[in-house]
């Protein structure tokens, strides 16, 4: 236990002194932010395309003139983007051609040709940017609002009326907590606490489980390995580095925690964390924050320790990295599901299991609180796996640290498994 | 009291046999010299004694117990393929050996600074293993392996990336610990540094000892058959029935004797011919019995 604790204490001081904990610790949350930023403002000026002067010129070709204006009025009266609609009605087919000619020669920037026949309305829409979906949902709703107003007009509802019926809804959300109480809670701003604190796990328990394997190669390719094995035993030498390698993260995380916690009470963060982006952070987040990222970061670092033994160099390790982000990539290819579904089966399911359990139970937090039996099998999944990666791990490790010359190829990994 | 003890040991990797039926005894105050070409077995050996693999078969014994990680704390040991960690500072480093060893911090950092004093690279404590050349890593790994005061020392490689100089000192302190009553061995290809430091040594190949005991015995079973003959005038001695083969440096002949060749006779032929300056009939040198007992297929 005390060579554990040494050794552990060794990698804890070495990395915590180095030059890269001190970059990664301020570095990465400012690049976080300013990703955040940056995702924020391109998703406020994500919307309808624009034309070169900076205003949509568009024509609404249909054979129905009141229809085409109503279309028109319906393009309008939104707040943006204040389009330039010009209508061409009644148009026969010559004369849609012959928008689109003005579209080929860049006079106009779209030609949405809108027909009825036989009680049925059809719609098209020309323009330079066929995957520009904004554009094509603010269109469709236009149309569609255009119908119904349409509607509403001939069954006798005022223009008054009508516009009251059409004027969109502000949707306040509410959310209800485990006490049963029921507490204001933004959509957006909860989405982006648990997509944010989800990358965080997902970038450093994989960053600091690489970190692990790093280290066993660069301690192979020193050659210290056998100056320590007559000090220590191979899983003494292995839990340590795992154990001082997982506090150097967390004492990252309290760094950003007790920084974080600072800079939450100031003026700026105030301004910036108001209305729509106002985020309250649970107990409960607290606490599983910490222990998903110490069980997801053991899982990598059991994993990749023992893998690390087996080559030579990191470039050898280079080839383990799709391994180790794969389930990064599986999370987050199952969020918008997650999030919009945290209790489907897909999203329980994904919490459940050990390599994505610890981003997806962040993704599902976002959304709600999943019930605490389920985080508990989670946890309990995880330390499980950590045991049984651990034994085939520590079996590898223990052969692997004194082979040099060159990488170990499978069927010599099975045959260091079966003698371990 | 036998330090170290081996009997009967048996390692094999896979197909391969790396030592089979190794025994040895390496008594307190006693420089012993593992010796073989390579592959023949010697860090397979050492890695035994130290517990890093287990014998498959045999026993191993250290401070006349049967092996536990415990006796480790008592042994100091310097590996052929050794490293340090780079960007420690020296002392910590010293220190955290010092600590794995049972060592108080404290306590570790004074004999740290004092082994450097000793070693002459007290000013390189505080500087950064990376630092330094290989020659003062090395000493340091040296100092590393003695830290705790190991009443058994072992070293494979010894010398190696030594300067002269240094190498002396490392020898000088190594006998000097060897008067003090610790047991040390070491593995070497260097024959002359055998010859000068080991009272006893095991000679491996292929896995097996092929000779083993004190120095002196193990010479005394060769026979007296090489003559150094310092002259000047005619060599036409060198052509001598009892001569078998000889070399001649301008004045200076090294000679081996017919198996019952008549060093006696030779010199009556050689004072006949030529003024004879020197004529000493020597024991074959550790290195001739390396050859000889290994035959050529030593690379060492």
């Amino acid at each position: 236990m005390r060579n554990i604790f040494l050794i552990a204490r060794r990698e804890y001081l070495e990395q915590v002194r180095s030059r890269g904990f001190r970059l990664s610790t301020v570095g990465l949350p400012v690049l976080f932010l300013l990703l955040a930023s940056f995702s924020h403002y391109t998703t406020q000026k994500a919307g309808v395309t624009k034309g070169v002067d900076g205003s949509l010129r568009l024509a609404v070709a249909s054979a129905d003139p009141a229809l085409a204006s109503a279309v028109r009025d319906r393009l309008l009266a939104g707040k943006a983007p204040h389009p330039q609609v010009e209508v061409i009605a009644p148009a026969a087919q010559e004369a849609i051609a012959a928008q689109l000619n003005r579209l080929r020669s860049g006079e106009i920037d779209g030609v949405l040709a809108v027909d009825r026949a036989g009680g049925k309305t059809t719609a098209s829409y020309t323009s330079n940017n066929a995957g520009d979906m904004m554009t094509g949902n603010w269109l469709t709703n236009a149309v569609e609002e255009a119908l119904v107003a349409e509607r509403l007009t001939q069954a006798g509802v005022s223009q008054t009326e009508t516009a009251a019926l059409l004027k969109s809804v502000k949707l306040e959300t509410r959310q209800l907590g485990k006490d049963g109480s029921v507490v204001k809670s933004n959509a957006m701003a909860s989405f982006w606490k648990g997509y944010v604190m989800a990358i965080l796990l997902a970038v450093t328990t994989m960053v600091y489980g690489m970190n692990v394997a790093r280290s066993t190669i660069q301690e192979k390719t020193s050659r210290i390995f056998e100056v320590m094995l007559a000090i220590a035993r191979p899983d003494e030498l292995l839990a340590g580095k795992l154990l001082g390698v997982g506090a150097v993260g967390l004492t990252q995380m309290l760094i950003w925690g007790v920084a974080g916690a600072a800079l939450a009470g100031s003026p700026i963060a105030a301004a910036v964390l108001s209305g729509q982006m106002q985020i309250h952070f649970s107990l409960l987040e607290g606490i599983l924050f910490p222990i998903y990222f110490l069980l997801g970061y053991l899982l990598n670092s059991a994993l990749f320790s023992g893998l690390a033994a087996s080559c030579e160099t990191e470039q050898e390790l280079q080839s383990f990295m799709p391994l180790a982000g794969a389930p990064m990539w599986l999370s987050f290819a199952m969020m918008l599901l997650v999030v919009s579904h945290p209790n489907s089966m897909w999203a329980v399911v994904g919490s459940l299991f050990p390599p994505t359990a610890p981003i997806i139970m962040f993704l599902r937090m976002a959304a709600m609180q999943p019930p605490l039996w389920q985080i508990g099998l989670s946890v309990a999944l995880l330390v499980a796996s950590i045991w049984l990666t651990l034994q085939f791990s520590a079996r590898l490790y223990r052969v692997g640290i004194l082979m040099y010359g060159k990488r170990a190829t499978l069927p010599e990994l099975v045959r260091w498994l079966r003698a371990g | 009291m036998p330090v170290v003890e081996l009997a009967g040991v048996t390692k094999a990797y896979d197909e391969k046999i790396a030592v089979r039926d190794l025994s040895l005894t390496i008594e307190a105050g006693q420089m012993f010299g593992l010796l073989g070409p390579n592959g023949a077995g010697k860090t397979s050996s050492i890695r035994m004694m130290m517990g890093i693999t287990l014998p498959d078969s045999g026993t191993v014994r250290l401070f006349d117990q049967p092996f536990t990680r415990q006796s480790l704390e008592r042994v100091g040991y310097l590996p052929e393929e050794r490293g340090l960690y780079k960007k420690m500072k020296v002392i910590d480093q010293l220190v955290f050996f010092g600590e794995l060893h049972g060592i108080e911090a404290g306590e570790a950092r004074k004999r740290a600074q004092r082994w450097a004093e000793r070693l002459e690279i007290a000013d390189v404590l505080e500087k950064k293993t990376e630092e330094l050349s290989k020659g003062m890593q090395q000493k340091i790994q040296f100092i590393g392996t003695l830290l705790h005061d190991p009443g058994l020392i072992v070293m494979d490689e010894p010398f190696a990336g030594l300067d002269p100089v240094n190498a002396a000192l490392i020898e000088k302190t190594l006998i000097e610990l060897k008067n003090a009553g610790r047991a040390i061995l070491f593995s070497t290809h260097r024959m002359d540094q055998v010859e000068k430091l080991c009272d006893s040594i095991c000679l491996v190949d292929h896995g097996t000892a092929v000779l083993s005991g004190r120095m002196r015995e193990i010479k005394s079973r060769y026979e007296r058959n090489r003559v150094i003959v310092e002259f000047e005038g005619s060599d036409a001695f060198l052509q001598s029935e009892e001569v078998a083969e000889a070399r001649n440096f301008a004045g200076h002949a090294e000679i081996r004797l017919k198996p019952h060749g008549d060093a006696q006779k030779l010199l009556h032929q050689a004072a006949a011919q030529a003024r004879i300056y020197r004529f000493e009939l020597v024991e074959p040198s550790l290195e001739e019995i390396f050859i000889q007992t290994v035959g050529g297929k030593a690379d060492a």
